[in-house]
């Protein structure tokens, strides 16, 4: 089955790109990997006359580290980052989270951008992005302006990102030296499945040995991915005992806000997200 | 209609085509290469799953114009005059085809799983054909094929 026609613009630059969708009319929509955009148009939920491909944009598709920071492009795919030394070594987590999206094929042609900007609820990569206070540069013809990753999921599968904008890429913090980190996935159906919630978490020990830093976040557990902060200060200065642990997982599905669909219901959800929060903070405990 | 270049199974290639076309129309309308099949359309099944630049894609998700100036590798780039490679005569002396349409794309799936890593164990098998749907549920015979065919 064919997609429905459409007039293809392949630009070279961000500001190119830019230029286009400002002067667009009709449905335009701007094409990273296609692994979301492409089966919704299938579908025909989404019908666009004019899609905006950013492949041809050098600079997009880029890992490289910044005075400590890792600078990511929106064009670089899950593939490249889940296997990057760079990544692995310093920031584990991300590395770990996009590396279980979906399946092989589909992470070398899925991009760290496009999966922010579907911002799918049970999106592997955002809870590590959240973790780790991530800021997303978003580009338009006037400029650039960056976003807190904690600002940019706006509602269901809603972003932060305007019409006529770009995300053009992410720059995520140095990990507090130390830190110890997880993701988890809960797939009820099937191990290649989005999950029905996910759990990831950073925390880092301080002399006294106590929880000096902690991040919890969440996916699949709310309309959007979600920092737990509840579930972190229930922790936060605590040894991790296992009643302390219980606490964080109570807050955590306490503070969701889950929907119900056809993966499960809300109540299950939540009880999943205290079951998972659990998990990982025990084995985080024992490193 | 866009012209692009690519390298098709070791050849150069260009051809014209409509801009709405994914890389799977191409290769079955465009260039009748009905190796790779339609299955889901939707990047769930795998049957479609070619090579590009050495990395496996879902030929039903990719524009086509995504493989301008790349490498594709479809099931029919794979043997040698006629003759299959070590994957494919594992594949066919381990009874790992039944009906055979999902075989394409557990071909390119293991070609590209070995190609990175020639010595995988069981589970490095599996999670690399996770997203290969085998409708004959002939999942134990293609793992032992993939496995056989390798170099451990």
């Amino acid at each position: 089955m064919r997609l429905r026609p459409f007039a293809l613009a392949e630009p070279e630059s961000v500001a190119e790109a830019v230029e286009i969708l400002a002067r667009l009319d009709g449905d335009a929509r701007v094409i990273a990997g296609g692994t979301a955009l492409v089966p919704t148009m299938r579908l025909g939920l989404v019908t666009p006359d004019r899609l905006v491909s950013l492949h041809r944009i050098p600079g997009l598709v880029q890992i490289r580290e910044d005075k400590g920071a890792l600078e990511i492009g929106a064009m670089t795919s899950l593939a490249a980052l889940a296997r990057h030394d760079a990544v692995r070594s310093g920031w584990p987590l991300l590395a770990q989270a996009a590396g279980r999206v979906a399946t092989p094929a589909i992470r070398s042609t899925a991009t760290l951008g496009g999966n922010l900007c579907y911002a799918e609820a049970a999106s592997d990569p955002a809870p590590a992005l959240l973790c780790f206070d991530t800021q997303v540069r978003v580009a338009d013809s006037v400029g650039e302006r960056v976003v807190p990753i904690g600002e940019f999921f706006t509602g269901f599968y809603e972003t932060a990102v305007a019409q006529g904008e770009i995300l053009t890429g992410v720059s995520v913090p140095a990990v507090p030296s130390g830190a110890r980190s997880g993701y988890v996935k809960f797939c009820p159906r099937s191990a290649e499945d989005k999950p029905l919630i996910g759990v990831a978490a950073l925390l880092a020990l301080d002399a006294a040995k106590r929880i000096g830093e902690i991040r919890i976040a969440l996916g699949g557990a709310a309309p959007t991915p979600m920092r737990a902060r509840r579930a972190e200060a229930t922790v936060k200065g605590q040894e991790l005992t296992d009643s302390v642990i219980r606490g964080a997982a109570d807050a955590a599905a306490a503070e969701a806000e889950p929907l119900s669909d056809l993966m499960g219901s809300a109540s299950y959800r939540r009880e999943m997200i205290r079951v998972w929060v659990r998990r990982l903070l025990l084995s985080l405990r024992s490193g | 209609m866009i012209a692009i270049d690519f390298t098709l199974n070791g050849r150069p290639c260009r051809i014209e085509l409509p801009v709405h076309w994914t890389a799977l129309d191409l290769l079955r309308d465009g260039l009748a290469l009905n190796g790779t099949k339609y299955g889901c359309g939707e990047g769930v099944c795998g049957t479609c799953t070619v090579l590009l630049d050495g990395e496996p894609v879902r030929s039903c998700l990719v524009l086509a114009s995504r493989l301008r100036g790349r490498a594709v590798v479809t099931v029919e780039g794979l043997g040698h005059d006629g003759e299959p490679d070590r994957l494919q005569a594992a594949f066919a002396r381990t009874g790992a085809v039944q009906c055979g349409f999902c075989t394409p794309g557990m071909l390119l799936s293991a070609r590209a799983l070995l190609a990175a890593n020639p010595m995988p164990t069981e589970h490095d098998v599996r999670e690399a054909l996770a997203g290969n749907l085998c409708r004959c549920t002939g999942y134990t015979k293609i793992i032992e094929a993939v496995l056989a065919a390798s170099a451990g």
